[in-house]
């Protein structure tokens, strides 16, 4: 596994160690990439802050609770609206952001008399919500607020109300990922154990590492509620914070982004013995093996095995529809943190692409054995990568779609590489059986899209009659077999454009308790 | 795909490494009770002995193995045919090999932080 040095990285030649290509017959003691270490300044890394690991992936995903930035506008704006973490509450918390909007004046004299004023004000537009997060910013931070006396002495004055208070400035951590560390720890240690929710079934997880982008906290919990399992809680994804609170009365922590949020269960492994299993709620194999493990541990894998044997009657004809018209096709799978490892291999194994390279952001050397481990040989795996980086990479590579964010995404466009949002996604939601093959109909909608033939005629010498216009169904069956074209099987996706909606007016089955806990 | 090439060791790892992730935890002592009773009670299922499976811990490992177990005898079918004493020593060699990747081997220097 060589490393890989960068022909643009050459005046860096620190970067060698962050790159790594798998060799054939290789594996993880031959070599790994660097990992979580500070970002090299000028790199123009693709890296966030500590405060937007902290706020924007983990804390604001929470439906009912008023999240206060103390700090500039700035910090607050370009964290609003930005991630698709629904809600059932009419999203609430994707509508409204609120600030302290602190100024130079504030810097200069002090913000605590602005943040208390916020606080009040934010609490009294918004009477119905009794819950609020307050994040610390780089500015704040420097001058030393301490906003955690301010939310006491808010609490003291309005006793229905509870505050959270996390310190986690901007420059707390190499990235994001000191962030969700910060958060994590955070939450456990001031608000875990201080609240009981009620408890409604004999089969109680948190669901953990899960931000209910697109609506995947939704499919994931329609299975759940099928098998009669109670989510106590979802950190945090359509999550609410006094059922955070309770995350101590679970009997089992179901961890999917283990990046961002296997602190927390880790610490409540360790304080409260509640285990942690890690799921992949991405592919058919995966999901499938998941939902089974969770059902093993109830003792009602029955119940599991008919949501899947249901859900793969339905879909599967639907995903091996695109597999046959996605095989061989070259994928850079370039995500934050986790999903070059929940992807790598499934969508390899079930939608039959070639992943020529992994990246991560934010992501450990933990979260670079996974991608590895499941990536083929000859993938080039980058840690921590940067603009200039990633377009040497696309120019060797050639791949024929990128997953990455949308800021590397508008660059990949820019030399006609399609790609999809791996943060977002485009039609999501992506996890879930109908998700998977929502995933690969967009796969298959980037890489055929006839705009990549059409953009090239130039209108003002090409005759339109003569651009030949192919639809996506005739450049992507081209080389099929008759067989395959003739499938009265396999089938295009029919779901809706809107596949969550419908979880949130569904009728559940009711399962009879056969013990009660004491709170229920 | 499952390469029915390679030896029945590398088949056996190679399949982990794929598909589970109960091998990557973030801390050596973590993984090392990881391995050790995800790895432990597959044999055990594998060889029809008895598993613990009365603590949650004990129960989440079992889980896993349940599904690494009944994994390995769809996809790796001569299992199906060894002698318990020749499953054992497999398994063994097994734990010995993922313990070297994902521990003693790693070059995951995360992994000797003394605290989560």
């Amino acid at each position: 596994m060589p490393h890989h040095l960068f022909k643009c990285s050459e005046c860096i030649p620190e970067r060698e160690k962050h790159a790594v290509i798998k060799g054939e017959g290789e594996d993880l003691s031959d070599a790994l990439p660097l990992g979580y270490l500070n970002t090299i300044p000028g790199t123009i890394s693709e890296r966030g802050c500590a405060y937007c690991g902290a706020k924007h992936v983990i804390g604001t995903p929470m439906k009912d609770v008023i999240h206060m930035s103390h700090g500039p506008i700035g910090c607050t704006y370009d964290t609003w609206q930005t991630k698709r973490y629904i809600s059932d509450n009419d999203n609430f918390q994707i509508k409204n952001t609120f600030a302290t909007d602190v100024k130079e004046k504030h810097i200069v004299f002090g913000a605590e008399k602005v943040l208390r004023d916020n606080i009040k004000e934010a609490f009294k537009a918004f009477p119905n919500i009794k819950r609020m997060t307050i994040y610390q910013t780089c500015g704040t931070a420097l001058i030393g607020d301490d906003i955690e006396a301010v939310a006491k002495d808010v609490m003291e004055e309005m006793p229905d109300v509870d505050i959270f208070v996390c310190n986690s400035p901007g420059f707390a951590g190499p990235s994001q990922s000191g962030g969700h560390h910060k958060i994590n720890i955070g939450w456990v240690n001031n608000k875990v154990g201080t609240y009981e929710p009620e408890i409604t079934s004999d089969y109680v997880i948190n669901y953990v590492g899960e931000y209910n982008i697109q609506g995947d906290q939704e499919v994931m919990q329609d299975y759940f509620k099928r098998m009669g399992i109670q989510i106590l809680s979802t950190f945090t994804g359509n999550g609410s914070y006094d059922n955070l609170r309770g995350m101590h009365l679970a009997h089992l922590n179901v961890l999917e982004c283990a990046r961002s949020a296997e602190y927390i269960c880790n610490e409540l492994r360790q304080r409260y013995g509640i285990p942690r299993l890690d799921i992949d709620g991405f592919g058919f194999k995966a999901l499938a093996d998941s939902l089974r493990k969770i059902g093993l541990f109830f003792g009602i894998e029955d119940r599991a095995q008919a949501i899947i044997d249901e859900e793969v009657a339905r879909w599967k004809p639907e995903l091996d529809w695109y597999k046959e018209r996605l095989k061989g096709k070259k994928v850079c799978l370039w995500p934050g943190g986790s999903k070059l490892w929940h992807w790598a291999h499934a969508i390899h194994e079930e939608m039959g692409v070639e992943v020529v390279s992994v990246y991560t952001k934010f992501g450990h050397q933990g979260d670079m054995e996974k991608g590895i481990a499941r990536c083929e040989s000859g993938a080039l795996a980058i840690d921590d990568p940067n603009e200039l980086e990633s377009l040497e990479a696309m120019r060797t590579l050639k791949p024929d779609v990128i997953f990455t964010g949308k800021r590397p995404g508008e660059f990949a466009k820019k030399v006609g590489v399609p790609y999809l949002n791996a943060h977002a996604y485009h039609n999501g939601p992506y996890k879930g059986f109908e998700g998977w093959v929502r995933f690969a109909r967009d796969i298959y909608n980037a890489i055929y899209s006839p705009v990549h033939q059409l953009a090239l005629v130039d209108i003002t010498k090409d005759e339109i009659a003569d651009t030949n216009f192919l639809t996506q169904n005739l450049i992507s069956d081209k080389d099929l077999s008759e067989e395959v074209k003739n499938s009265t099987t396999l089938r295009e996706y029919t779901g809706n454009y809107d596949s969550v909606s419908q979880f949130r007016t569904k009728e559940y089955p009711e399962f009879e308790r056969t013990k009660k806990a004491a709170n229920s | 795909m499952i390469d029915q090439g390679k030896t029945q060791l590398n088949q056996l790892t190679d399949y982990i490494m794929k598909n589970c992730l109960w091998q990557f935890h973030s801390r050596v002592w973590d993984r090392e009770r990881q391995n050790e009773g995800i790895l432990t009670k597959t044999m055990q299922l594998l060889c029809g002995e008895p598993v613990e499976k009365e603590t949650p811990a004990d129960k989440c490992y079992w889980v896993d193995a349940v599904c690494l177990a009944d994994a390995y005898k769809e996809n790796f079918t001569w299992i199906n045919d060894m002698e318990k004493e020749d499953i054992k020593t497999l398994m063994k060699e097994l734990k010995e090999r993922i313990d070297f990747l994902t521990i003693t081997g790693s070059l995951n220097a995360e992994l000797k932080d003394p605290r989560y």
